[in-house]
C-alpha cells in the first residue's frame, strides 16, 4: 500500500512540476504586490512592491539565476521617481547590459534621468540633495 | 498465496499509475480536440523569431471597469518564462499614457513600426478582456474569464500568434468535476485568494493556459526546438 501511495505522490509531483513550467527566474511576490499596489494604491503598497523587486535581485543573485526581464528597469524607474537619479541610471544600465533588447528604451530613460535636473517635489528633496551618498553606497 | 498477492499488488499499482497518467494527460491536454503542432499553426512566428515583446494596455470589453488594470498585472511574468524579453509594463504604459495612448483599440490598425522605432520591440501583444464576471445560479457561482491575445510583428504588422480562451471556475466547491485539473484549480484558488472572490489568481491561470500554444523565445532552453510540439485547438476549458 505504501508503495502505491509513494508511487502516486511521485507521479503527481512530476506532473505538477511539468504543468507549472520551468523555473528560469525568481519572480517572488512580484505579481501579487503589483496587483495590491493597483488595488489599494498607498505608500505602503508601493513600498511593498519596491521591496519585492529588490528581493528579486537579492534572491536571483543568491541562487545564481538571471534577473528576470524588466526588473532592473522597473526598480530604476521607481528610484527615478524618488529622485535617486544615480541609482536609477545604474539600474537602467544593468538592464541594458543583461538584455540588449532593452537598449533603445534604457538609453531614453537614462537620458531622461540626466536631463531631469530640477529638484522634485519637497518630500523627495532630502534624497535628491545627496546623490553622491547613494552613489557611494552602491559602489 | 503470496505470489498471487504480489501479482495483485503489482497490477493495482499499474492500474493506479495508468489512471493517474490518464488524468494528468487530460489535465495538461485536451479531452476531445484536434491536435496541431506549433510550427504548423504559427509559421510566421518561427520565421520572424521575435526576441522582445511589448505588452499593450488590455482592451476591456467586459463589464468590469477595473479588469483592465488588474489583468495587466498578470501578463508580464508568465511571458518571461516563455523566454522572451518582455518590456517592463509599468514603464511602457506610463510612456504610452504620456503620449496619449491608453486605448489599445485605436492602435489595432495602425502601423506598428512606431513601437519598433520608439521602444525597439520586435512584437506587440494585444490582449482583449472579453468576459470578467461572476454568475450565480441557485446552488452555484461561476467565475468566467475570457481573454483574447494577439501577438503582432512590428516589422510586418502580421499576426504571429493568437489565442482565444475562456476559464470557467466553479466557486461553489461542491461538485468537483474536472479531475485533477479541477482540484488543482481549487487548490490554487484557495491558496491565493483568501476570503473574497479574487479574479486575479484565475486570470494568472488563464494566462498559463493560453501560453501552452506559444512558441518559446531566445532565453528558453527549448528555443527553436518546439516546432513539433503539439497543442489542442480547443480553447474553452471548464474547471
Amino acid at each position: 500500500m505504501n508503495h502505491i501511495k509513494l508511487g502516486c505522490i511521485v507521479v503527481l509531483a512530476i506532473l505538477l512540476s511539468g504543468c507549472a513550467g520551468q523555473r528560469m527566474y525568481y519572480w517572488g511576490d512580484y505579481s501579487e504586490t503589483l496587483y495590491q499596489s493597483k488595488k489599494n494604491p498607498s505608500d505602503q503598497s508601493m513600498l511593498n512592491h519596491q521591496q519585492s523587486l529588490e528581493k528579486i535581485l537579492e534572491e536571483s543573485r543568491k541562487n545564481n539565476l538571471r534577473v528576470p526581464p524588466g526588473v532592473y528597469a522597473e526598480l530604476g524607474y521607481i528610484y527615478f521617481r524618488q529622485n535617486k537619479k544615480d541609482l536609477a541610471i545604474q539600474n537602467f544600465k544593468m538592464e541594458k547590459a543583461l538584455y540588449p533588447e532593452s537598449a533603445l528604451l534604457m538609453d531614453r530613460l537614462e537620458k531622461a534621468a540626466k536631463i531631469a535636473d530640477k529638484p522634485k517635489p519637497p518630500e523627495d528633496s532630502s534624497l535628491g540633495d545627496s546623490p553622491n551618498k547613494s552613489d557611494k553606497q552602491e559602489k | 498465496m503470496n505470489i498471487i498477492n504480489i501479482v495483485k499488488t503489482k497490477s493495482y499499482l499499474r492500474v493506479g499509475l495508468a489512471v493517474l497518467i490518464c488524468f494528468s494527460l487530460s489535465a495538461c491536454a485536451p479531452r476531445i480536440a484536434k491536435m496541431v503542432t506549433k510550427g504548423d499553426k504559427f509559421p510566421l512566428l518561427y520565421e520572424e523569431a521575435p526576441a522582445s515583446i511589448l505588452i499593450l494596455p488590455p482592451i476591456n470589453e467586459s463589464t468590469a471597469a477595473d479588469a483592465k488594470d488588474y489583468y495587466a498585472t498578470t501578463i508580464q511574468e508568465p511571458l518571461t518564462f516563455w523566454g522572451y524579453y518582455v518590456f517592463p509594463y509599468e514603464i511602457t504604459t506610463e510612456i504610452l499614457k504620456m503620449e496619449g495612448i491608453y486605448d489599445s483599440e485605436l492602435m489595432k490598425n495602425l502601423p506598428l513600426q512606431k513601437f519598433r522605432e520608439y521602444f525597439g520591440t520586435d512584437a506587440v501583444l494585444f490582449t482583449t478582456i472579453k468576459k470578467w464576471n461572476l454568475s450565480y445560479a441557485v446552488f452555484a457561482a461561476n467565475l468566467t474569464i475570457s481573454i483574447n491575445c494577439e501577438l503582432k510583428s512590428t516589422k510586418s504588422n502580421a499576426t504571429l500568434w493568437q489565442y482565444n480562451g475562456t476559464v470557467v471556475v466553479d466557486l461553489s466547491g461542491q461538485s468537483s468535476s474536472g479531475g485533477i485539473a479541477g482540484l488543482i484549480a481549487k487548490a490554487i484558488a484557495t491558496a491565493i485568494s483568501s476570503a473574497m472572490v479574487d479574479y486575479v489568481p484565475h486570470a494568472r491561470r488563464a494566462n498559463y493556459m493560453a501560453l501552452r500554444s506559444f512558441p518559446y523565445g531566445k532565453y528558453h532552453p527549448l528555443y527553436g526546438k518546439d516546432r513539433e510540439q503539439k497543442f489542442s485547438e480547443q480553447a474553452r476549458q471548464e474547471e
